[in-house]
């Protein structure tokens, strides 16, 4: 079996949390899980990721083109949770290549600039589209980023906050500068998530191949996004 | 011997300093971007000053910024400022008759690019030996965006016009009359030979000067007047009389503008030695201008912050000392500020050029001229032995004064003669690009017309789209650590850039990535952005020729499907591994060649690659990728697929000079056929029936291999038979009857293909094994299978395995003739 420690953050990342330690070194249960980040460009997704997989940021983070791929663990009591986080471009055009990361994906994180009301609007049709197209257990939280920038606000909290219950999602405003709720977003999304041992079985190439069977998935329409 | 080349008055330089304006308190714009520093905004807007040329312009050379805020301004400087010569020579009026004429011309230049000077005064005039003036520091207002990016005022007392004393003082208005009025100033200094109220206070000055508003009758007759040069005044010879009171009119629409000046009859005689020299064909070819030189000087060691800091204008202090005494929440620094005194400094330091004229001291006059068409062996053996570096790495080769000194001569002569010395240029690039002159290479190895310009300014650059607000949030993110691309004027041009692009190009859309496609162009022609803007519209059609489409997927899918056919040719355990974990290039190459690396690696790095790119053609940037995943070998074939795409998401770093001699190599070593793509711009291929078409792209992303042409394969049975090993998998009966010469026979359908083991090709086996860097062609026919055998040569780990596209019977046309018949031999 394989697995990957993805940074040497790692241990700090779990006492920031004051999430409970492994207990002794014994082994508790080790969860695997998908997580996409959706949203209009320059919405903050990459920043997102970037402070919650190495608590930095950066100004000037640069456009993402395809998709990118990083991992981060976090422990949630006694189970590590693992996040496989796949980072997508956001400029509308690089739509056609969404399904291929959020296909199989256990968790979304749909992001939107509170400085932005087109942004919001564009989050409400990516979780109409997770809703659709994606597994129908997917835990959807919804980010308003950019909380730094609240003077700019053009997208009201409280807004958000109830489009978000009606449709059953988690929801925070996170500033990716600040890291204000970057880690939160990422426990709520870890808490919620039901939690199955993969200790034995499942290995990172797993994920590969899941990967995978969904891009076959695309070109074999009703497969499994129905 | 060749020294009195560069030894040469005008060829002089120098620089002067001063810092920027820091931002106080707040940090943050609008759109949540921290503010540009000043310092960059100043470097952006200051890069165009460098286009200015003009024989009574000293030429700008360079901005530097240093540490906090610091900038440093190189220019031209030679000979001595006028104010030195005033009340110690005696002006005649021809004399002064001819510096007014320089004057006005050279303020001409600045007013038509819409630059005022307002800092003009005998100062800032330096005379030549040859008693011809040049002006100096007149872009000091320009850049400093009319003295809002500084926080002292520009400004010289007993030149400057009254208005500018009677506007608010952050009022930063800039009208080229206020130039026309401070030539008024100096003509009547050269005229009364004295520098006017040099006796006076500040305020005292500045009293007198708003006392002309009051002053009923003729300025220059009250100045002359309160300096006893009354009889100066009255002797003046009307015409330069007439000049002067002109340019001291206290309303500023009442002065006329250099244009007019100029067309005074008392110019007549120079204007009539300017009109001898009308175009560009009598124009002197120089074999190296002041901006050479200035780069040679750096290579040869010259540096300007040293410099400055021997000359004790740049001084450092302990850190310690310049800490904030305290900072408020808000960000307001306080205490320990930077002494308003040390802002600017007026002092102006001459770089000596010494270590420069000892370096080149030794160089043979013939390097100067060198010879580009010669077609008498005796006279080429006459040009003196090459500079040798081949063996150099290229990091060194560009740092070599010398060796840029040959490349730099050679490649402005074969620019001059662009484009009838294309060619030329061509195989020169080969070698390598000197960076100085990398944007016109460039430009020239794209063909770019020379109409470029006229093109440009006709497009559509503002109309509003609905593409904006993409490129709005892209370009506050395209690499910005360098200092053009992260400054106003640069985000102001990339904008242009790509608003006439999607203009132009209605075929086209705006993908994300185009943006760093652009930065090369705009960074090697920062103060050409036509010429930028005609460099991506030819690159585009040659290298990613239908990527921008609005539905691109057929188009990327195929080059992806062919990266990944080019790693099972060359490198068939990495091609092996990577299909075994499931490991698509569709997962981490989209970005490398949508945007030709240019959105994966820092621009030095783009340039280089690019300079090689250029030479190539669109299937160069698969061997670069190919280059990089070699590069991470040994690292990806250890690896899972989470390892494998977490090494992609965060780069590490390459080593791009190896990167790119090996995707050179793997280039020159790939028969062209193997990269030929159904999506390719057919322009720039010519080709044949016996040619690849029609491979849909079910057919590739199935198929392992590659296929290759009969063009490339009859080319190498008749002129490399060495290099290749042709395997016929046609039943024993077929190839006995007509088969290629020295092919070999291993009948597809008598291989066990259960397991990857090679030798299950029996007697075969060996010759496979050791086939080395042989070429291994598959020729099969339309009843064999063209997919098994070769899937099981590549699991078997056999390199450069490809399949003849048309199979056998494609042969069977060709003359003359590379088939045989067994029995005839027999």
């Amino acid at each position: 079996m394989e697995h990957t420690e993805p940074h040497s953050t790692e241990p700090e990342m779990a006492n920031r949390q004051g999430a409970a330690q492994r207990p002794n070194g014994a082994q508790g249960k080790i969860c695997q899980f998908k997580l996409v980040l959706l949203g209009e460009s320059a919405v903050g997704k990459s920043s997102l990721v970037l402070r919650f997989v190495k608590g930095q940021f950066h100004e000037y983070q640069e456009s993402t083109i395809g998709a990118a791929f990083l991992t981060q663990t976090v422990c949630l009591d006694d189970t590590t949770v693992k996040f496989e986080i796949w980072d997508t471009a956001g400029q509308e055009r690089y739509h056609s290549l969404a399904p291929m990361y959020y296909r199989g994906a256990q968790a979304a994180i749909v992001v939107y600039d509170i400085t932005n009301q087109d942004t919001f609007g564009r989050a409400k049709t990516w979780v109409k589209e997770l809703q659709r197209q994606a597994s129908p257990t997917i835990v959807i939280a919804l980010a308003g980023n950019k909380q730094d920038l609240a003077n700019k606000r053009m997208v009201e909290y409280e807004e958000a906050q109830t489009y978000a219950e009606e449709n059953g999602l988690l929801f925070m405003e996170t500033s990716a500068k600040t890291a204000l709720n970057v880690n939160d977003i990422f426990l709520a999304i870890a808490k919620k998530l039901p939690k199955y041992d993969q200790n034995q079985g499942q290995s990172g190439q797993g994920q590969g191949r899941r990967l995978a069977e969904g891009d076959q998935g695309a070109k074999t329409p009703g497969n499994c996004c129905k | 011997m060749t020294l009195s080349v560069f030894v040469n008055p005008e060829l002089q330089f120098s620089a002067t300093t001063f810092f920027a304006k820091q931002h106080k308190g707040e940090t943050c714009g609008a759109n949540g971007l921290p503010l540009t520093p000043n310092s960059i905004i100043l470097f952006g807007k200051a890069q165009f000053l460098k286009t200015l040329k003009n024989p009574y312009l000293c030429e700008y050379l360079d901005i530097i910024r240093g540490k906090h805020e610091r900038t440093i301004v190189v220019s031209q400087f030679c000979g001595k400022p006028l104010s030195e010569y005033l009340g110690k020579k005696i002006f005649s009026d021809s004399d002064i008759i001819k510096i007014a004429f320089q004057l006005l011309t050279a303020l001409s230049v600045l007013h038509k690019n819409k630059i005022v000077h307002r800092n003009l005064s005998t100062e800032s005039i330096l005379v030549q030996n040859s008693g011809d003036i040049k002006l100096f520091n007149y872009g000091f207002h320009y850049m400093t965006n009319n003295g809002q990016l500084v926080s002292f005022p520009i400004i010289k007392l007993s030149y400057a016009a009254p208005e500018i004393y009677l506007s608010p003082l952050k009022s930063h208005i800039a009208n080229s009359k206020m130039d026309i009025w401070s030539v008024g100033i100096i003509l009547v200094e050269l005229i009364l030979n004295k520098s006017l109220w040099s006796s006076l206070k500040l305020s005292q000055k500045i009293r007198k000067i708003l006392s002309f508003y009051q002053c009923g009758t003729s300025v220059f007759e009250k100045i002359a007047r309160e300096h006893n040069c009354f009889d100066v005044y009255q002797n003046l010879s009307a015409e330069l009389k007439h000049i002067i009171e002109q340019c001291l009119q206290i309303d500023p629409r009442s002065r006329p503008t250099c244009e007019d000046l100029l067309k005074n009859e008392i110019f007549k005689e120079f204007k009539v030695v300017q009109r001898n020299n009308p175009s560009k064909v009598c124009e002197k070819y120089q074999i190296f201008t002041l901006k050479e030189l200035y780069h040679w000087w750096k290579l040869a060691g010259g540096d300007i912050i040293l410099e400055l800091k021997k000359q004790g204008l740049i001084r450092s202090s302990p850190p310690i000392l310049s800490m904030p005494c305290l900072v408020m929440l808000d960000g307001t620094v306080l205490g320990q500020g930077r002494n308003p005194a040390t802002l600017y400094e007026s002092k102006i330091v001459q770089m000596s050029l010494d270590t420069l004229y000892q370096r080149f001291k030794h160089i043979h006059l013939n390097f100067c001229y060198p010879l580009l068409h010669c077609k008498s062996d005796i006279i080429a053996a006459f040009d003196p032995p090459h500079y040798d570096t081949k063996a150099l790495p290229l990091i060194i080769k560009e740092k070599d004064p010398e060796y840029q000194f040959h490349r730099i001569i050679l490649f402005r002569r074969l620019l001059h003669g662009y484009p009838y010395t294309r060619d030329m240029i061509r195989k020169e690039v080969e070698k390598d690009i000197p960076p100085l002159l990398r944007g016109e290479i460039w430009a020239a190895l794209l063909d770019i017309q020379p109409d470029y310009e006229e093109i440009y300014a006709m497009i559509d650059k503002e109309t509003v789209t609905t593409t904006d607000r993409q490129i709005e949030v892209d370009i506050p993110r395209c690499h910005q650590y360098n200092e053009l691309l992260s400054s106003s004027e640069g985000h102001i041009k990339l904008r242009r850039i790509l608003k006439a692009w999607v203009h132009q190009n209605t075929q086209y859309v705006y993908w994300q990535g185009l943006d760093s496609l652009t930065a090369p162009f705009l960074y090697l022609n920062f103060n050409d952005e036509a010429k930028a803007f005609a460099c991506l519209s030819e690159f585009v059609p040659k290298y990613v020729h239908k990527f921008f489409l609005k539905d691109n997927s057929a188009v990327i899918k195929e080059y992806l499907a062919k990266f990944s056919q080019l790693i099972a040719y060359h490198d068939p355990e990495l091609a092996n591994h990577l299909c075994d974990i499931n490991f698509y290039p569709e997962l981490f190459a989209i970005p490398w060649f949508l945007t030709v690396f240019s959105h994966v690696f820092p621009l030095y790095k783009i340039l280089h690659v690019w300079d090689n790119l250029l030479s190539g053609d669109s299937s160069f940037p698969l061997h670069i990728g190919l280059s990089v995943l070699t590069q991470l070998r040994s690292k990806l074939l250890t690896a899972g697929f989470n390892d494998c795409i977490l090494l992609f998401s965060d780069l590490p770093e390459v080593d791009i000079e190896k990167s790119i001699n090996y995707s050179n190599d793997t280039f020159k070593n790939t028969p062209r056929s193997i990269t030929t793509r159904e999506h390719q711009n057919e322009e720039y291929y010519k080709t044949t029936e016996y040619d690849i078409s029609g491979v849909t792209l079910n057919d590739l992303t199935r198929e392992r291999c590659p296929r290759i042409s009969a063009t490339d394969v009859v080319d190498m049975i008749r002129n490399t038979p060495e290099k290749i090993l042709l395997v016929d998998i046609r039943n024993p009966l077929q190839y006995s009857r007509c088969s290629v010469r020295n092919s070999i026979n291993i009948p597809c359908s008598s291989v066990t293909y259960g397991e990857h083991s090679i030798e299950n090709l029996g007697q075969y086996a060996q010759i496979l094994k050791n086939s080395g860097d042989k070429i291994v062609i598959v020729i099969g026919s339309t009843d064999t299978d063209l997919e098994l055998f070769p899937k099981f040569l590549l699991n078997c780990n056999i390199k450069k395995v490809c399949v003849l596209h048309g199979g056998f019977n494609i042969l069977i046309s060709v003359t003359p003739t590379v088939l045989v018949s067994q029995k005839f031999e027999a």
